[in-house]
This record gives structure tokens, C-alpha cells and sequence, in this order.
């Protein structure tokens, strides 16, 4: 049961559920970098919202599948097709051996996900079959994909049901995002809070997995370069010197000396993954009550399509 | 006890060995999803969608009144050889020239034993304390996006050892060929929080 790599993309690695209990040793989350996205593919094929999957960035990936399948794409919109016919995004697609798949370059958002029923066969360390290229941990050799590299996955246990996501499911994949946001330990620290808050900033191409740098009004706080190092986590934002703040993603140290003034809420950290250079980024602020309460609501929203939402967001 | 977002609390602490202390006796309650110390704080997260902030403090509360047990501290002693300066460490001359001092006295004073306070930022990368008071520099205004493994940075009064590569604020003056972390190996971590190191000055790795 496997698939080789034909065309790898930019950075393709296999994602599965985040790491957890171990950030006290410096190691990161990681997992897929819009969770929520994964889970939607994951879901159409009958996987785990978590099961490990594809996340291609910003090129697409290009795939031979060795054996008859399932496959689900979700995530950043991008012309994909088997063989050279057009295939839709958000529907189960059944793949037979020699079928060749390719998924095109995001045409807005950053990752594009492919979910293959069963889920794929990857090294679990730490935890976590989820890529870590930081460390090589997880994943296909702790590295994102390369040309010729062979993934193998468990073999179909019964008939795959043929899905499509429902409307009200598919998350709009624009250039232009607003996530809701909360205060953090160093934010009364700012000179002027509106800077950051409820106002319009654009996301830079100094953009990866571990996180985001984001182009706006330089921004000040009265700490200088020596507060002492502490706990950070995804979707913290950290203002350095230089006043340029940046979102921290699922690849993130987990413990940071520069100025915590922001925390993206946990109901919204999906969107992160989906920040592209040049897009237009606002954090909405929402008191800690507001975000928890948004975020229960967002679990019930999602749940009669994700019986297991609240494993990704 | 603050908020650090809408599911992480913050306690602040007096410093990196009560930090870690409280760390392992919240560690060991699990009832938080992740429990990370500072150097001088804890922070926990937990699960906002099943708890309410307000009980989630009343428990951390309830916790810090335990008295957390005392720490095993780790016995064991690591030479680090350092390469000071040139490409292994390019920002010791300008630190040198903010400091007021020629590069072999900071190498004099850098070398020398230390305790490691904690671990963090990446897997296996080591804060370790108590750096001569005439050493005292900032982080970078604008963080590296790429620094090599095995960097030796200073910034607020602690050296780092950057066991993998990748982005980093602080200032760089060399670099070891100590092996920090090895996923392969049963215990991935070289070192931890408690143990002494030694930091030799050597001419090249």
C-alpha cells in the first residue's frame, strides 16, 4: 500500500496530531499548521480528525498512487487533478493504482492538505508521527518530502463512503484575515495597544512554520532586551525591538525572551496556517471570557460534521 | 497569578530552580495540558472549551500551596569546548566593543563552570545562569532567521546553547561541537536542568 513522490513542492511534510507534555524540554507542538483544514480532509476519507496526512506549502505536491485509494484535498484552494482530469477540493475521490495526483499551487492561503483513507504509515518520536524538520523528528525521516521518497499506508478496512463537505463547512480561504485575539502577560507593556489591536497589518514573506512576522506600524513597549526568558506557545505574539511582531505557529520555540503583548485565541489558531505574504491580517481583541465562551460555540458549530473538533481546535 | 491568554495562566516565581520545581509538582498533578517554567515564572495551559478560567485559577491555586517536593538535582558535570569569535561567534567583536573589553578577556571570563536553569525554545536548547555581571548584553533588536547548532549566545545575563539550527535573538560569540540533542538516542537530551557545565575555550571545532 504506498505512494511515491513525484513532485515534492516547496516543503510537503506529513502532519498528525501535536505534541503535547513535552514543551518544558523545548520540544514544539508542531502538527498540521491549520488544523482544522487537515480535519476536513481527514474526515472525508473516514480518518481521525488527527490521522497523519499531507500538508503541501504555497507549491502543491505531485503524488503516484501504487494502489487503489481514497483521497480527500482541503485547505488553500489550488487547481488539482488525477491524471490530467480536473478534481474538486472537498470531496472524497477514489484514486486506482497508477493514478497520478496533482494538487497546483495555492492560489490563496498557504497549505494545502491531502488526507489518504487509512491514514499514512510515519515514524512516531517523541509522541507524535508529526514532522519536526527543526530536530527530524516524526514523519517520513523527521524531513519534508523529497522526489522519489515511497510513503506507505494501511490498507482500506471496508467500502469508503463518497463525501463532500457541506457548505457550511467549507472554510473561505481569502487574502484577507481577522482572528480574534487576547491580552498576554507583557501587553499593558505597549506604548499604545491600538497599534496592534483592531487595526490592519500585513502578513511578510518572513512566514514559516514556526511563525509569522507581520508589517505594520512599528510598534514599541517600555521592556528592553533583557527580560528573562518565558514560557511562549502557538499563536503568542512576541514583539522584539525592532517592533515588528510576530505570530508564533505550531513549530514555535516554547520559551521566548521578547515581550508576549498578544495571544491569538485558541478558537482561531487554524488560520494562522493559512496566512500568506501580502495578505491583510487584523487581531480583533476579545477578554479571555469572550474567547473561551467564542470557543465553545465554535466546537458547537463545528460538531455535527466534526464529531471530534475539539481535537484541532 | 496572571493571565497569559485565554487558556494559559502565568505564576510568576523567584527564579529558575523554584521555576522548575513548581513545574514538576504541577507536572505531576496532570490536570494541565502543558506546564512550561521560565526563568521566572510557570506557565500552564489549559483546557479552555471544559473549564472555566476562574476554576482553572482556583485549582492552580489550591496546587501552589502544596509544598512542591524537592528537586533531584542532576550530579553530572559536561565540558563544553567553545570556538570564541570569527564565523563561530559573530557578534563577539561587537559585543566585545560594547562592553569595553579585548576578546581574550572575554574569554576569560566566559569560561568557567556554570549551572544549566532550564531547558527551552527548541528541543534541547540550554539557559544556563550566572554570567560575570560585566557580560550583561541585549538581545538582537531583530532575531537571526538561521543560526548554526551548537551557537553559544548571551543575552540578559545567561549563556544559550542553541542545540539545532534555526532562528535565534541572541547575540552570538561561538560555537561547540557538543552534540546537544539526539532523537535517535533513548534519552534525547544531553542536558538538563541542575547539571553543571564547563565552558573550555578551544583555537577550532
Amino acid at each position: 500500500m504506498t505512494v511515491s513522490v513525484i513532485k515534492p513542492g516547496l516543503q510537503t511534510t506529513i502532519q498528525s496530531a501535536a505534541r503535547t507534555g513535552m514543551r518544558h524540554l523545548g520540544v514544539p507542538a508542531s502538527g498540521p499548521a491549520d488544523a482544522l483544514s487537515m480535519a476536513l480532509a481527514n474526515r472525508l476519507v473516514g480518518n481521525l480528525a488527527t490521522a497523519s496526512a499531507l500538508e503541501t506549502t504555497l507549491t502543491g505536491v505531485s503524488l503516484k498512487f501504487e494502489v487503489d485509494t481514497g483521497i480527500a484535498i482541503t485547505g488553500a484552494p489550488a487547481r488539482c487533478a488525477v491524471n490530467n482530469d480536473a478534481i474538486e477540493q472537498h470531496t472524497t475521490i477514489v484514486v486506482r493504482s497508477g493514478d497520478v495526483l496533482t494538487v497546483g499551487a495555492a492560489e490563496h492561503g498557504a497549505r494545502t492538505y491531502v488526507a489518504i483513507a487509512g491514514g499514512l504509515n510515519a515514524d512516531e518520536t517523541l509522541g507524535s508521527s508529526s514532522t519536526y524538520m527543526t530536530a527530524g523528528l516524526g514523519g517520513h525521516c523527521g524531513r519534508a518530502l523529497l522526489e522519489g521518497d515511497v510513503l506507505s499506508f494501511q490498507e482500506l478496512g471496508s467500502d469508503l463512503e463518497q463525501l463532500a463537505t457541506p457548505d457550511e463547512f467549507r472554510l473561505p480561504i481569502l487574502d484577507s484575515w481577522s482572528v480574534r485575539a487576547c491580552h498576554s502577560v507583557e501587553t499593558a507593556s505597549l506604548s499604545d495597544p491600538s497599534q496592534l489591536f483592531d487595526t490592519r497589518m500585513t502578513v511578510s514573506n518572513r512566514s514559516d512554520r514556526m511563525g509569522i512576522r507581520l508589517d505594520g506600524q512599528r510598534l514599541s513597549t517600555d521592556i528592553g532586551g533583557q527580560m528573562p526568558s518565558a514560557p511562549v506557545f502557538p499563536g503568542i505574539v512576541q514583539c522584539p525591538a525592532d517592533g515588528h511582531p510576530f505570530i508564533l505557529s505550531v513549530d514555535s520555540g516554547t520559551t521566548g525572551g521578547y515581550p508576549r503583548i498578544a495571544k491569538v485565541a485558541r478558537a482561531d489558531l487554524h488560520i494562522i496556517g493559512q496566512l500568506r505574504p501580502g495578505n491583510s491580517f487584523a487581531l480583533l481583541r476579545r477578554t479571555d471570557e469572550q474567547a473561551a465562551k467564542e470557543l465553545r460555540e465554535k466546537h458547537a458549530y463545528w460538531r455535527s460534521w466534526l464529531p471530534d473538533v475539539a481535537s484541532v481546535i | 497569578m496572571r493571565s497569559a491568554g485565554d487558556d494559559l495562566i502565568s505564576v510568576a516565581v523567584s527564579g529558575p530552580s523554584a521555576a522548575q520545581g513548581l513545574a514538576e509538582s504541577l507536572r505531576r498533578s496532570s490536570r494541565w495540558i502543558d506546564v512550561v517554567a521560565g526563568i521566572d515564572s510557570v506557565v500552564v495551559r489549559f483546557d479552555a472549551a471544559i473549564i472555566d478560567r476562574a476554576q482553572a485559577e482556583t485549582r492552580l491555586e489550591g496546587e501552589l500551596e502544596e509544598t512542591p517536593a524537592r528537586r533531584a538535582v542532576p550530579k553530572q558535570t559536561i565540558v563544553v569546548p567553545v570556538a570564541y569569535g570569527g564565523e563561530n561567534g559573530p557578534d563577539l567583536e561587537q559585543v566585545c566593543q560594547q562592553l569595553g573589553l579585548s576578546q581574550q578577556e572575554f574569554i576569560g571570563l566566559h569560561t568557567g563552570e556554570y549551572t544549566v536553569d532550564m531547558l527551552g525554545f527548541i528541543p534541547g536548547f540550554a539557559y544556563i545562569g550566572g554570567l560575570d555581571e560585566r557580560l550583561n548584553v541585549d538581545r538582537l533588536a531583530e532575531p537571526r532567521q538561521f543560526v548554526a547548532a551548537g551557537s553559544v549566545g548571551i543575552a540578559g545575563g545567561r549563556s544559550g546553547l542553541y542545540s539545532l539550527p534555526g532562528p535565534g535573538g541572541w547575540p552570538l560569540i561561538g560555537r561547540t561541537s557538543c552534540r546537544l540533542f539526539d532523537a535517535s538516542a533513548p534519552d534525547p537530551f544531553v542536558l538538563s536542568a541542575g547539571m553543571t557545565v564547563v565552558f573550555e575555550a578551544v583555537e577550532s571545532l
